[in-house]
């Protein structure tokens, strides 16, 4: 579905990625992990458009990515959910979420959509006209994937959803994740927490100093003693 | 007597601050999407008073009927000028993009007043259709026609701007770039028609300001800068951000200087720079801005 191919990228003359490589599958849950600066961001910022890779290929249902600005990505069907949320605080609820249905395509159904994301989120529902800046944490991060959710996409990549938030909190997140997936959206998750990122993840990339120095199924790297010392703090 | 002069004055600062209003608007447009101090906001102005002025000596287009003309022409002006000029400058981080397009904007600032002087002389034009002499009392308060039009004409637009932000897609989407251009771009905003289109709707607000101005007052070539002056006190004065608080904080600047002149004669300039220090000094985000 998502084909990342031998990828640099740089931020301004400073190069952040490698030769990148991954690949998301159909209806597959896959997680980015590495220590905080390793360049898990970059990878689905570069994907989603914000950023343009110096050499390498990306390909998303046979469409080439690596050229596309954000909104012909997200009109594709590939949504990012950044770092640190990035709700337009002065909006209402629903204005952020009418918002995340802004290509004509999902503009169309954008009711019935907005219906299946209050599905999930009931909360939402109940503060739909308040103003975004005045939610909790926990609330916030609910309305960013909200929000994107309602582009209607075939690949949800998120960005430490996990962030600042109370562990039942992220419990509650992690389950909805996982029920978006059962839906039929494949997950690219970028995670600091290694446990519940291998938990939630059939598979995984290790991305350390912009390179990925390991992948391979979740609970093989949840046993892999490498692992467990650099990240799960067992060692 | 003295307080019918108060009060004749006061309607007086409302009618000169609604184009104060009008004018700060549109630079506080442009300031908080996408994040360009235009310093040639008022030589938009000033051009869209000149066509108003050639509208109606050549073609006799009432100034009134021409605004809607007067508007899609800077519209069109403002688009063709950011393509050419500023497009390619937004793309850089935040200072670089500031000092760049200061220096840009600067630039136009000089060289607009000059193909003025060519188009139209160095003389003052102005327009004086039938109604201009008119006024009409009101409880011993004389309200000209010209300056009530004005102000109506003022009115209108800021509503329909505000509707514009508050209930339309394409609104929403200005007011979402201008909070968080990363996240507007990940929505699937197209950020630089975004820029393209608020940069031409402040050059247009700026040329319905000019139309104003020409009907009131007269146009030279070198108002332009004096105007953005007006503008940027006014913007300070309100905190960015905010269509209401910008046209609010315009006619509270046109009254304070209207009534203040009784007093102070040709020293109410000054006042205006006062405000604008006291406010830096004492409230940097403005009345209506938040901190």
């Amino acid at each position: 579905m998502l084909e990342v191919n031998n990828i640099d990228v740089y931020h301004g003359n400073l190069q952040a990625l490698w030769d990148v490589s991954l690949e998301v599958g159909e209806g597959e849950r896959v997680s980015l992990i590495g220590a905080n600066g390793a360049g898990k961001t970059t990878i689905v910022e570069t994907v989603s458009g914000l950023l343009t890779p110096a050499s390498g290929s990306m390909v998303f249902n046979g469409v080439r990515l690596d050229k596309e600005p954000s909104q012909r990505v997200v009109r594709l069907g590939v949504c990012l959910v950044p770092e640190e949320r990035g709700i337009f605080f002065g909006m209402s609820v629903l204005e952020n979420l009418e918002l995340g249905a802004f290509h004509k395509k999902s503009r169309k159904v954008k009711d019935e959509t907005l219906e299946s994301v209050y599905g999930l989120f009931p909360l939402l529902k109940d503060r739909s006209r308040q103003v975004a800046g005045t939610l909790s944490g926990g609330e916030q991060q609910m309305l960013a994937i909200g929000r994107g959710l309602m582009s209607k996409p075939k690949l949800l990549m998120l960005d430490e959803p996990s962030l600042g938030l109370a562990p039942i909190i992220v419990k509650n997140i992690f389950e909805v994740i996982k029920q978006i997936n059962r839906s039929g959206v494949s997950i690219l998750l970028v995670e600091q927490n290694v446990r519940i990122a291998l938990g939630l993840a059939q598979r995984a990339y290790i991305i350390e100093n912009g390179r990925i120095i390991q992948h391979g199924d979740a609970k093989d790297l949840l046993s892999d003693e490498q692992v467990k010392d650099a990240y799960l703090g067992t060692g | 007597m003295m307080f019918g002069l108060v009060a004749q004055t006061f309607i007086n600062g409302i009618t000169i601050g609604a184009m104060y209003g009008l004018i700060a608007v549109g630079l506080s447009l442009t300031f908080g999407v996408m994040k360009i101090l235009n310093v040639a906001h008022g030589e938009f102005l000033m051009i869209g008073g000149y066509i108003a002025f050639w509208l109606f000596t050549r073609y006799d287009i009432d100034p009134l009927l021409g605004l809607p003309l007067v508007a899609i022409a800077l519209f069109l002006f403002g688009a063709v000028f950011y393509k050419i000029l500023f497009s390619g400058l937004v793309k850089f981080h935040e200072e670089i993009k500031m000092k760049n397009t200061l220096l840009v904007a600067f630039g136009l600032s000089l060289i607009f007043p000059q193909v003025a002087r060519w188009l139209w002389t160095a003389d003052e034009r102005g327009i004086t259709p039938f109604y201009s002499g008119g006024s009409f009392p009101i409880l011993g308060v004389r309200i000209g026609y010209v300056p009530l039009a004005g102000l109506i004409v003022a009115v209108v637009v800021i509503l329909a701007l505000h509707l514009l932000l508050t209930k339309t897609y394409f609104g929403k989407s200005v007011r979402a770039t201008s909070e968080n251009y990363k996240a507007a771009k990940l929505v699937g905003i197209n950020v630089n028609r975004t820029y393209l289109v608020t940069f031409s709707l402040g050059a247009a607000l700026a040329g319905l300001a000019g139309v104003l101005v020409v009907m009131t007052q007269a146009v030279v070539p070198d108002m332009g800068m004096a105007w953005t002056i007006k503008a940027l006190i006014v913007v300070v004065l309100a905190g960015i951000g905010s269509v209401g608080g910008a046209f609010f904080a315009g006619i509270l600047l046109g009254v304070i200087e209207s009534v203040s002149a009784i007093f102070m004669g040709p020293y109410t300039v000054a006042l205006g720079m006062g405000i604008f220090l006291l406010i830096l000094m004492f409230r940097p985000q403005g009345l209506f801005g938040k901190a």
